[in-house]
């Protein structure tokens, strides 16, 4: 039992602090928010050099077959640093083709994504707003030589510099999940923004998108369980990524609450913002253990993943809203300005709150895992 | 990282879970005597003092092992061991500090629950701030001679010996005064009174002490290090078992939810209820986080690494979330919550406390009150985790000013 990372995992998370304090400092993150695109194609390159976007994927393709952990290693550093780009989204993406994809298919996809040259989603809502893939309401019709797809996807990340989007949807067989080329005929996007310019969203309308036969991602009728896998990991990135952004605002209130004066004394020896800030670092780390538990466990194929997933979206989001608000009230009125930055943190935070599943969702998964 | 259990650890707790699934006593244990026989049993059955050196009588086990016995305890609800007190603090205390003659006296006897002890620190004025205690003890040549009063004292009604903080010399600032004593409590002229709580029952007492007789051998370490001791006495109490503590909140979960299936409420068993799904939901998640967090203290401890202050933090989290668990539960069942007794059997809604006492929701729910209260209240903990682990500058006070 070792619950520390072990050295390379240490590293990793060295490496990866190291890059984002020197690329993605927060004068960076708020020029990205101004940018049309979102998202900087140098810093995406130099993450694909890093191997930072083949971590999960098969060495043969130039990625280095790790897991969970080591992207919610990474995952943690980019919510701490804010980083405006769809790095949750697309490894999302590649690491349902690589377990799932058709030789062909991966050979189109994975090279490319793990050189940084392609970029992937995933598009899970419907207008009916469920994470239950049960809700899902694209129907994916048979057409000679395949299937077209009607329906309309929202929320989609990064959508709009998607090369290929995995499209769940309802087909004969059952659900199934489609790679749908961006640059697909009848295929178009809206953008949507939401209370994180640092998160891009995009409404996906699908009116009779021709896709072949071939597009289809694994056996028909195990699209249910392989989206399934898709949330698990999506549940635990963004718990991840979560966890970081919480840290970073627990760390400013600490270093803020020791400089700050009133009334003569540092703020911080007031019990009133100690015991806040004692109480969000018990969040964090509370959060922490619900994060790394249930990345090892994914990893792992435990037979507690699916529910430690769940666990970890639930109790992260929960603690992350906690620990991001005490913050804003930590720093008193320069925590409300758009100067400062601490709102990047906290709109981050509350971004993925809902992304794969909020706390409800996960809470009836785990009570339905717990009751039957 | 890798939360897999070591092989030795699986085979470790494969046989801990045989013995006391063989051993466990099958009915509630009630009087003194047969406690300590069942304490007895586990003595020789190697289950208690394990991570004591074994040249006292320990087996020096890691505190993984410690850990899974107290798992497994939990698991069959077997009862606790009589001489808690004597086996977690005095006896740790008597290691580190005391004297080999002390070591030959007592140690033997707390393992055996020969002689049970009892923690004499908290007084009516010095709770939270224990330095502050008044309790004199005087040097009388042979021997000191004790005054003063003791109060919530767990475990006093039985116990035979204390381990005593009082003040051996009132003209030096307050933490620097305090000696370390141990202290029989079968004598003339010490009293102690029940004192009832909250639940009903009368598990700690008031002691009272009037020129009692402590030999001059049994002072622990020096004249005026007793503040110092306590603190590694303090720390051995935040430390430890919480693993064993989840796996009793995951039973009463368990109960919990077999209930809200039984329990109907407006034609309906209260299961259905998207409500009350969503409070159990949120109340597993923060459960089974309790238990992520005990495996990373475990960890740590594995290695050898103190968790130092940062156990203030699990002892905060879990503490807080007992109440919490509690609360919540006693909602959800409603008046069924409430009851005791008077049921028909099959609405009699049994449930384990962290306690390991009493059956009844309503005792679990009182004595969940207590956990943010001793061993450090919740605010004294987030004082420590502000000062010692954020680093927050320390709070002005009147005492600090003093020293
Ligand atoms: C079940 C139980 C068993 C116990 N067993 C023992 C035992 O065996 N031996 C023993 O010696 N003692 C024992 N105690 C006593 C326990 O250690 C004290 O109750 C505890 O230290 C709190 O002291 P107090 O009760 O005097 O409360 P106080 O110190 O008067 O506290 C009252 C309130 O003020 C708060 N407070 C106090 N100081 C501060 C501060 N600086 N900042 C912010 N808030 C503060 C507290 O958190 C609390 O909310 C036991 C208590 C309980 C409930």
């Amino acid at each position: 039992m070792d619950f520390a990372f072990n050295p390379d995992q240490q590293l990793l998370r060295d490496s990866a602090r190291g890059f984002l304090d020197a690329h993605c400092p927060s004068t960076v993150v708020r020029a990205l928010w101004d940018d049309a695109r979102g998202e900087s194609e140098s810093m995406w390159k130099d993450m694909a050099q890093l191997g930072w976007l083949g971590l999960t994927l098969p060495e043969a393709v130039g990625g280095s077959a790790l897991g969970m952990v080591e992207t919610a290693i990474l995952l943690e550093e980019m919510g701490r640093a804010a980083y405006p780009g769809p790095y949750l989204s697309t490894v999302l993406a590649a690491t349902a083709l690589a377990e799932a994809g058709s030789p062909d298919q991966q050979r189109r996809w994975l090279g490319a994504i793990a050189a940084g040259a392609a970029r992937a989603t995933v598009a899970v809502l419907d207008t009916d707003w469920s994470w239950e893939p049960a809700a899902i309401a694209t129907r994916a019709v048979r057409a000679t030589g395949g299937f077209t797809l009607t329906g309309t996807k929202r929320f989609v990340p990064w959508a709009h510099v998607a090369d290929v989007v995995i499209v769940p949807a309802q087909a004969p067989e059952g659900l199934s999940l489609f790679l749908v080329e961006r640059a697909a005929p009848g295929l178009t996007l809206g953008a949507i923004q939401g209370i994180d310019l640092g998160t891009r969203w995009a409404t996906l309308t699908l009116d009779a998108v021709p896709v072949a036969a071939e597009a289809a991602l694994g056996p028909p009728a195990q699209g249910e369980a392989l989206l399934q896998r898709v949330l698990q990991r999506g549940a635990v990135g963004a718990a991840a990524e979560m966890l970081g952004a919480a840290r970073r605002c627990l760390d400013m209130s600490v270093a803020y609450a020791k400089v700050r004066e009133q009334f003569g004394q540092p703020i911080g020896a007031f019990q009133a913002i100690r015991h806040k800030c004692a109480e969000m670092l018990m969040e964090v780390e509370n959060a922490h253990a619900a994060t790394y538990y249930a990345a090892w466990a994914t990893d792992t194929g435990a037979e507690d993943a699916a529910l430690a997933a769940s666990v970890a979206k639930a109790y992260v989001g929960d603690a992350a809203r906690q620990v991001c608000g005490e913050a804003i009230q930590v720093h008193g009125g320069i925590g409300f300005t758009w100067e400062y930055d601490l709102h990047l943190y906290v709109k981050r935070a509350k971004a993925l709150e809902t992304m794969y599943g909020d706390a409800d969702h996960h809470r009836e998964l785990i009570v339905r895992r717990l009751a039957s | 990282m890798d939360l897999t259990y070591s092989l030795e650890d699986l085979a470790f707790r494969e046989r801990a879970r045989r013995w006391f699934e063989a051993n466990t006593p099958r009915h509630e244990l009630t009087t003194l005597e047969q406690r300590r026989s069942w304490h007895r049993t586990l003595y020789e059955a190697g289950y208690v003092g394990m991570g004591w050196p074994r040249e006292y009588g320990g087996r020096d086990a890691t505190p993984m092992q410690q850990a899974i016995v107290a798992d497994e305890m939990a698991r069959v609800n077997a009862p606790p061991t009589i001489n808690g007190l004597g086996i977690g603090i005095v006896g740790p205390t008597i290691i580190v500090h005391g004297t080999e003659a002390q070591k030959q006296r007592y140690l033997r006897k707390i393992l055996s629950a020969e002689e049970l002890w009892c923690q004499l620190y908290s007084e009516p004025n010095a709770g939270s701030d224990l330095a502050s205690l008044r309790t004199r003890a005087e040097d009388r040549g042979d021997h000191f001679e004790v005054t003063g009063q003791k109060i919530w004292t767990s475990g006093g009604l039985i116990a035979d010996w204390g381990l005593l903080l009082a003040r051996t010399d009132p003209r030096v600032p307050k933490h620097k005064g305090i000696s370390c004593f141990l202290i029989s409590l079968r004598q003339p002229g010490v009293e102690v009174r029940p004192l009832k709580q909250i639940t009903g029952s009368a598990e700690f007492a008031e002691v009272f002490m009037t020129q009692a007789r402590v030999e001059k051998s049994d002072l622990i370490g020096r004249l005026g290090q007793g503040w110092e001791i306590a603190q590694t006495t303090l720390s051995y109490e935040r430390g430890g078992n919480s693993l064993a503590r989840v796996t009793r909140y995951a039973m009463a979960f368990r109960q919990l939810v077999e209930s809200t299936r039984t329990l109907r409420r407006s034609g309906r068993p209260l299961l259905d209820d998207p409500v009350v799904r969503g409070r159990l939901g949120r109340l597993y998640a923060e459960l089974e986080v309790q238990r992520y967090a005990a495996l990373r203290v475990l960890s740590a401890l594995e290695k050898g690494e103190s968790p130092g202050p940062a156990s203030s933090i699990t002892k905060l989290s879990y503490s807080e979330f007992e109440k919490r668990f509690y609360e919540v539960a006693l909602e959800i069942l409603g008046p069924y919550g409430q009851a005791s007794s008077g049921l028909p059997a099959n609405l009699t809604l049994p449930v384990v406390g962290s306690s390991g006492h009493g059956n009844t929701w309503p005792y679990a729910f009182l004595w969940s009150r207590a956990g943010t209260i001793y061993s450090g209240s919740s605010e004294i903990q987030k004082n420590v985790i502000g000062e010692r682990v954020l680093g927050l500058p320390k709070e002005p006070r009147a005492d600090r000013v003093k020293v």
